[in-house]
């Protein structure tokens, strides 16, 4: 028995070198474009509220605010603020996929899916939180709403999602998936 | 920086405490489960291998006599190999004293001497010392692959079941399997220190039962769930490899062990790397003595802190690795992650307690307003999540191994682990510095019984 290190073939070179570097662009581009992300987050939650809530909803998109509630007696706006959003919550996620494919470029294309669905995950475990804390207040009022909305469920909301993302990013990452010499045989 | 910026930088830092937090949290979940539904598994016949226990010795005098009399007479068929590292003591006559005796010599007990400049360079160099003496003592009559070399500390204690439990078909009957690693336990756990003072002798005691409880609840856990990954790890003690997988991987120059202060990982990770498979046993364990002095207990594990650190040298060659899976690169990644993590944690986790400490300085009421209002719950989760990975292991320890219905006391027990384990942040630094400044010698960690007796202690080198 030896040890068999296998080096990246040429064949791979190219998502070697593209998929690590594209998704740590993309991590600091998130960065950097944050602002129009959370533009982004409230316009979608503006529109899943349009579609379960008649009772008036509004984006302001350039103060990252969804207004909600407005033909009722408890009309509310959300601002999305940095510590709110989903987008940092991702960055974590790319930097992992990045040192992952870095390591076993072979599995580049299971990674992207398993970065794109785990993603898909927080972002819709964020609007989760927004529709729990609309429906609270609805349900409750707005200080009783929003305080039990934001603080409590709210926070349970983003662990247990973020718990969701990460069991999700792992098993679709990782599952059935063998070291080189093993893939190469079955392939 | 202006507020925006400050807020983005928060909100990162946040992000990045939030997922490592959650991230160990669905850890501790995964690995739980397994450890709590785990059943004994049948044992095998011990007389199919030849066992060779290694002892390596580094001033051990006021130990290593019980050790080879316990080893010799627990074990008649086993050959015992002590490793005397150069020592200043009188270790290497002490093993001379047992080996004659009524007047004859002791076929299975040897004795391997190590001298200056080749000696006291690591536990890795005596070992592989050992391994070479054995190789040239042996006379091929067994085969390779039926001999096993055990490694033992040397106030070791392996429990009397350990050789039929790793005979077993699932270990190393099973011809795939190169190495296993046994359950440790602290044989002081119920012994207070010889302290003067009752607080001396009831927190040498606590901290002796919480390595205890560490080894037996959350590190046989781990290992535990290895056991899916594929990547168990070996330990420094009771530590079973067969022959045949360390001449695997024991290159020309004979050294089956290598440089690291984590030795025994560096091998776990050799060994899988050429395609061995490790296995793990909680059905039987090895007894050591467990820490009593804090400043001791910091010192060692600030060694293993920098050996993980050392051993993140070997990504590449595990991700390389064709007999790894990626679920278990990635495992053994977030193992060797974890000082690192704890650097940042370090760093991340108390800038919210930061911002929250000058916004009350500056308006207090408003703050207290804030907190009364609600935001304590905030506080009581995430202090929940802080703490609840750590305590958990405290009312498990108390049913599963202790088996004892007192739940208050493991809740006690539990909280004390936490604080244990927050140490861990102190250690990791003190091991990064270490590191920076090429502190990469084997400081031995001292005997209870060396403080007691005033013996002369192994020096960093």
């Amino acid at each position: 028995m030896s040890v068999a290190s296998t080096p990246t073939s040429k064949s791979w070179q190219f998502p070697l070198r593209w998929g690590v570097f594209v998704v740590l662009a993309a991590a600091v581009a998130l960065v950097v474009a944050e602002r129009a992300y959370r533009v982004f987050e409230v316009q979608f939650a503006g529109a899943i509220l349009k579609v379960i809530t008649s009772s008036g909803v509004y984006v302001a998109g350039e103060r990252e605010t969804v207004y909600f509630g407005l033909s009722g007696t408890d009309p509310l706006g959300l601002r999305m603020t940095p510590e709110c959003s989903s987008a940092f919550m991702l960055i974590p996620l790319f930097l992992v996929t990045a040192v992952m494919m870095w390591f076993r470029p072979r599995n580049t294309r299971r990674l992207f899916l398993s970065l794109a669905i785990s993603a898909i995950a927080v972002i819709l475990v964020n609007q989760l939180r927004i529709l729990a804390i609309a429906g609270l207040v609805h349900w409750l009022g707005i200080d009783r709403g929003y305080y039990w909305g934001h603080t409590l469920l709210g926070s349970l909301v983003s662990v247990l999602g973020g718990a969701l993302a990460l069991v999700l990013f792992v098993w679709l990452g990782t599952r059935g998936s063998k070291g080189p010499k093993n893939r190469e045989s079955a392939s | 920086m202006s507020g925006e910026s400050f807020k983005v930088l928060l909100a990162i830092t946040q992000a990045f405490a939030l997922t490592m937090s959650v991230a160990f949290i669905v850890y501790v979940i995964v690995i739980v489960v397994p450890f709590l539904r785990r059943e004994p598994a049948p044992v095998g016949d011990a007389d199919r291998f030849s066992w060779h226990f290694f002892v390596p010795c580094r001033d051990e005098q006021t130990v290593i006599g019980e050790t080879v009399r316990y080893l010799r007479s627990t074990f008649p068929a086993a050959h015992v190999w002590v490793v005397d590292d150069d020592s200043e003591d009188r270790t290497a006559r002490v093993v001379r004293s047992l080996w004659r005796r009524d007047g004859q010599y002791d076929p299975f007990l040897h004795l391997v001497c190590r001298r200056r400049p080749d000696a006291r360079t690591g536990k890795g160099d005596a070992l592989n010392a050992a391994y070479r003496e054995l190789n040239a003592w042996s006379d091929g009559s067994v085969p390779r692959s039926d001999v096993v070399v055990v490694v033992v500390d040397a106030d070791g204690r392996p429990a009397p079941n350990c050789l039929t439990v790793c005979a077993a078909d699932h270990l190393f009957g099973d011809g795939t399997i190169g190495a296993v690693q046994l359950d440790v336990r602290m044989g002081n756990r119920s012994t207070p220190p010889p302290r003067k003072s009752w607080f001396g002798r009831a927190f040498g005691l606590k901290l002796a039962q919480l390595q205890d409880l560490e080894f037996r609840t959350a590190i046989a856990a781990i290992q535990t769930s290895r056991g899916f990954t594929g990547t168990i790890s070996m330990g420094g003690n009771g530590q079973f490899t067969r022959l045949t997988a360390l001449d695997s991987i024991a290159g020309e120059d004979g050294t089956p062990w290598r440089g690291s202060l984590l030795e025994d990982f560096e091998l776990g990770v050799h060994l899988l790397t050429a395609g061995w498979r490790t296995g793990y046993t909680p059905d039987s364990y090895v007894a050591q003595e467990g820490l009593y002095s804090l400043r001791r207990f910091l010192v060692q594990r600030t060694r293993w802190g920098q050996g993980t650190m050392q051993c993140l040298r070997y990504l590449r060659r595990i991700w390389d690795s064709p007999h790894i899976s990626t679920f278990g690169a990635a495992e053994m990644m977030y193992y060797l992650a974890q000082p690192w993590m704890q650097l940042l944690g370090s760093l991340l986790y108390p800038i919210p307690f930061l911002v929250l400490l000058v916004n009350t300085a500056g308006d207090p009421a408003t703050m207290w307003s804030w907190f009364t209002d609600g935001a304590w719950i905030l506080f009581a989760i995430y202090g929940s999540f802080g703490l609840l990975p750590f305590v958990m292991w405290g009312p498990i320890y108390q049913w599963k191994c202790l088996r004892s219905k007192n739940i208050l006391a493991g809740f006690g027990m539990g909280l004390a682990y936490a604080a244990y384990i927050y140490t861990f942040y102190i250690t990791s630094w003190r091991a990064l510095f270490r590191l920076v400044r090429g502190r990469n010698g084997w400081s031995k960690t001292r005997r209870n019984t060396e403080a007691a007796t005033g013996a002369k202690v192994a020096l960093d080198s």
